[in-house]
């Protein structure tokens, strides 16, 4: 449990952050420059001019009205950074060790959890971003830290490396009892991770709550740049495998198809993410259309977001809402407004797994 | 080749700057960090400030020293009363010569510390260490190379110190006499055939010391490449 | 004609005189004088007869050398640059031994300089009132036990000048220097007859163009000049 009452003068605004957080996995989210970065650097001590209170698992780190400050190495944190930040003239193993203070056995269920043996012996330097980034992994958990915080851990790394690495931090969630405060930007880690979000927008906490309600609310459709993600949760009903599809049963009666995943066993549980600009929006019912995945629904809600428009729909079929992004000429011309009946059509291909 | 007294002048040289060398190295590396480090109103001016033995003539250095630390001075006249003679002493040529190098040892160093990420230090702070520990497991083994060659430079501008010396120290053969000051007492007695043979000793010593930096650095940089 | 000197020719010329630190009050008085006289302009170099001759010999644009000893004058005539003929024997000049003037160091006799810790005077291998304190100080038998107490400089008025700094604990310099010295006092005086020969040498440089620089040279020697050396406590050697 992780009892914040921060205030930190920053450039701009000040970041205030008021928040009890318990469970295993915390996303930090919000535009950039809302003060992500800031929070975790001020959770660490790296920050001298935060003010407030930090109680670790009634730990008090931080508590200014009673002249406690302990120093960042006091604080028994582990602190994996965006670029993972190795020290480049110390091996992988020197790294990981950096921190442990000689207790060996941290130390190699560190090198365990992460699979980083073969490496040791190497410079950052040679190693490649993923491997690297499990190096810092594993730095952090061997210091037996008694908090975890990652600074997008996985930003700048490809998408098929994204998926190598995810395991291992669920690894590190599920295995190793440390609470995690992990900054990020993209909404499918956040999903797959996550117990709680915490929403920051220029210094405040905009909300905290579950993944999957954050993530399709207004608030965060305003805040993020492209990719809103359409996000739903369903269990897997079939493969098709002459069709080129899989199905996903959203509940109610809704069903997705996908591009085929034969892989995914039947009847697991599976969520997909659909970008609000894959959505095709039809003002009638449509013969001959290529997209597998047509739904009658009706305009919940119409929004600006930046140079586009973002429209909230609910499928007649019922299941979440959709959103669809559209351009304020197409908006204008298919006189869509709060209230309009209309078509949603996606691509298969437009489907994906998260 | 070299008389007796000439080599006790190389053997003095040698001390001096090596003492010389070793005495700034503490203060020199501090200064340096803290300048790397400081981000506040004045930086400029306390930079400007320690690079002025660099442009300044050493003779204009070696005149202010004369005047703080002699007799007269209530500097020179406490050091006195307690046994320390500045002026015209050993002591005198290791003021004169490791205030003309700190200078640029600071310079190297300072260069060297800046260019260590901050972020690499917040992370071994996260990671355990005190200030001292991470400089010390981070800062320094990121920057040995500058710091090194700050080093080399402040022996060799130590080793061939002569303006602010002279004024401070004297040129008392035995006593205060180095290399530099000896190859102008040569020259000033006829004795240039002389003059020019102490001149080789100095070209040996500072090759010498230059080189054996250009290997360890040399050296070291291969290992770390993949 | 004035004190005995031809005016100059009709276009001034700029001389340059190279003469022992010891002479620079009365060589200014006179340089000043001679100035208005011939309407020439007198640069002088001062500074250690030693580090002068050799400055001659390398090349320097010296007219008049005016040196503190035989040997430097020697020097300079073996490199063919000044004609024995030429060479006027002009002052002489007794040691003194000063000390700072707030000192309380009670000197008095030549043993007295024994168990000092710093003594200044010009470098004795080589500028003349450096060799004539030496040569004083051999004939005592008492060189070698202050040798260890010497700060050589690099010539007598800054020898005069660290003593006055209160840096040395005494100096042996020129009883002309100690008369002008503000900061410093005599400790004694050497007599003429116990010191060693001191010989001021005066010849105009053989090698130099200026057509006035034998006159200059004369000048120097001229009775006005002599009563100028005298004032300031020389012993003149050069009859009237």
């Amino acid at each position: 449990m992780i009892e914040l009452s921060v205030e930190l003068p920053l450039a701009g605004f000040t970041l205030r952050v008021e928040a009890a957080l318990g469970g295993r996995l915390t996303a930090v989210m919000g535009p950039s420059g809302s003060g992500k970065t800031s929070l975790l650097e001020a959770v660490a001590g790296l920050r001298s001019r935060c003010r407030g209170r930090i109680v670790l698992n009634g730990e008090t780190l931080l508590d200014e009205a009673r002249g406690i400050r302990l120093r960042p190495e006091r604080r028994r944190l582990g602190y994996v950074p965006q670029d993972a930040g190795l020290f480049p003239h110390l091996t992988a193993l020197g790294n990981v060790r950096f921190g442990a203070r000689g207790k060996t056995a941290q130390v190699d269920g560190a090198i365990e959890t992460l699979e980083i043996r073969p490496l040791l012996d190497r410079f950052p330097a040679s190693l490649s971003g993923g491997e690297r980034q499990r190096v810092s992994l594993a730095r952090g958990l061997a210091a037996d830290p008694r908090l975890l915080l990652l600074d997008e851990p996985l930003a700048g790394l490809d998408l098929g490396l994204r998926e190598r690495i995810l395991p291992y931090l669920l690894r590190i969630r599920d295995e190793w009892s440390v609470p995690m405060l992990y900054v990020t930007h993209n909404v499918g880690e956040a999903l797959t991770l996550a117990d709680q979000v915490l929403l920051l927008r220029e210094g405040r906490v905009e909300a905290i709550g579950a993944p999957v309600d954050l993530l399709s609310s207004p608030a965060l459709v305003r805040e993020a740049a492209s990719g809103i993600e359409n996000l739903f949760t369903g269990s897997l009903l079939s493969h098709d495998r002459d069709g080129g599809v899989t199905r996903v049963d959203l509940g109610g009666r809704v069903t997705v198809a996908t591009s085929l995943a034969a892989e995914r066993p039947v009847g697991s549980r599976v969520t997909l993410a659909i970008r609000a600009e894959d959505v095709l929006v039809v003002t009638g019912p449509v013969e001959g259309l290529s997209a597998r995945n047509v739904y009658e629904a009706r305009v919940d809600a119409v929004e600006r977001t930046g140079d586009d428009v973002t429209l909230r729909f609910h499928l007649a079929a019922g299941g979440p809402p959709w959103l669809a992004r559209l351009t304020p000429a197409a908006v204008r011309d298919l006189r869509l407004r709060p209230g309009s009946a209309a078509w949603l059509a996606v691509k298969s291909h437009s489907v994906h797994f998260v | 080749m070299l008389s007796a007294d000439e080599i006790g002048v190389v053997l003095f040289t040698l001390k001096i700057a090596c003492l010389g060398t070793l005495l700034i190295l503490p203060p020199g590396t501090a200064v340096a960090l803290a300048l790397a480090r400081y981000r506040g109103p004045g930086k400029g001016a306390l930079e400007t400030l320690l690079s002025l033995p660099l442009v300044l003539p050493p003779t204009a250095v070696g005149i202010l020293l004369l005047e703080a630390f002699s007799r007269r001075a209530p500097l020179g006249a406490r050091l006195a009363s307690i046994g320390l003679d500045v002026v015209f002493t050993w002591r005198g040529v290791l003021l004169a010569t490791s205030l003309m190098s700190f200078p640029l040892l600071v310079r190297s160093a300072r260069s060297a510390f800046e260019e260590v990420d901050p972020r690499l230090v917040g992370l071994a702070r996260t990671l355990g260490c005190g200030p001292i520990a991470a400089f010390f497991r981070v800062t320094l083994p990121l920057a040995w190379r500058g710091v090194l060659g700050g080093t080399v430079l402040a022996f060799a501008r130590a080793l061939g110190e002569f303006g602010a010396t002279v004024m401070v120290a004297g040129n008392i053969p035995g006593k205060t006499q180095t290399l530099a000051l000896a190859i102008f007492h040569d020259n000033q007695i006829g004795r240039d055939d002389r003059a020019v043979v102490l001149a080789g000793v100095t070209v040996a010593v500072a090759f010498a010391a230059l080189w054996t930096t250009e290997w360890m650095t040399r050296r070291r940089s291969r290992r770390a490449e993949p | 004609m004035v004190g005995g000197v031809l005016l100059g020719p009709a276009t001034a010329e700029e001389l340059n005189v190279f003469a022992a630190a010891s002479l620079t009050d009365a060589l200014e008085e006179i340089g000043k004088a001679y100035q208005t006289a011939s309407g020439n302009e007198i640069s002088f170099n001062l500074g250690a007869s030693s580090d002068l001759a050799r400055q001659i010999q390398a090349g320097a644009p010296a007219d008049v050398f005016l040196s503190a000893d035989k040997a430097q004058m020697d020097a300079v005539e073996e490199a063919g640059l000044v004609r024995a003929a030429d060479r006027v024997a002009l002052l002489s000049n007794t040691l003194a031994i000063v000390v700072p003037a707030a000192s309380s160091i009670r000197l008095a006799a030549p043993g007295d300089l024994v168990g000092l810790k710093r003594l200044a005077l010009a470098d004795p291998e080589a500028v003349p009132a450096g060799l004539y304190a030496r040569t004083w100080l051999q004939s005592l038998g008492l060189w070698v036990k202050v040798k260890a107490a010497i700060v050589p400089t690099l010539n007598v008025r800054a020898a005069l000048a660290a003593v006055e700094s209160g840096n040395a604990d005494a100096g042996i310099v020129y009883r002309t220097d100690a008369a002008i010295a503000k900061r410093a006092r005599v400790a004694f005086e050497v007599p003429r007859e116990q010191g060693p020969a001191i010989v001021y040498v005066l010849a105009p440089v053989s090698s130099s163009k200026k057509a006035s620089a034998r006159d200059l040279a004369k000048y120097l020697a001229s009775p006005d000049a002599l009563r100028v050396y005298e004032k300031y406590g020389f012993l003149t050697l050069a009859g009237r």
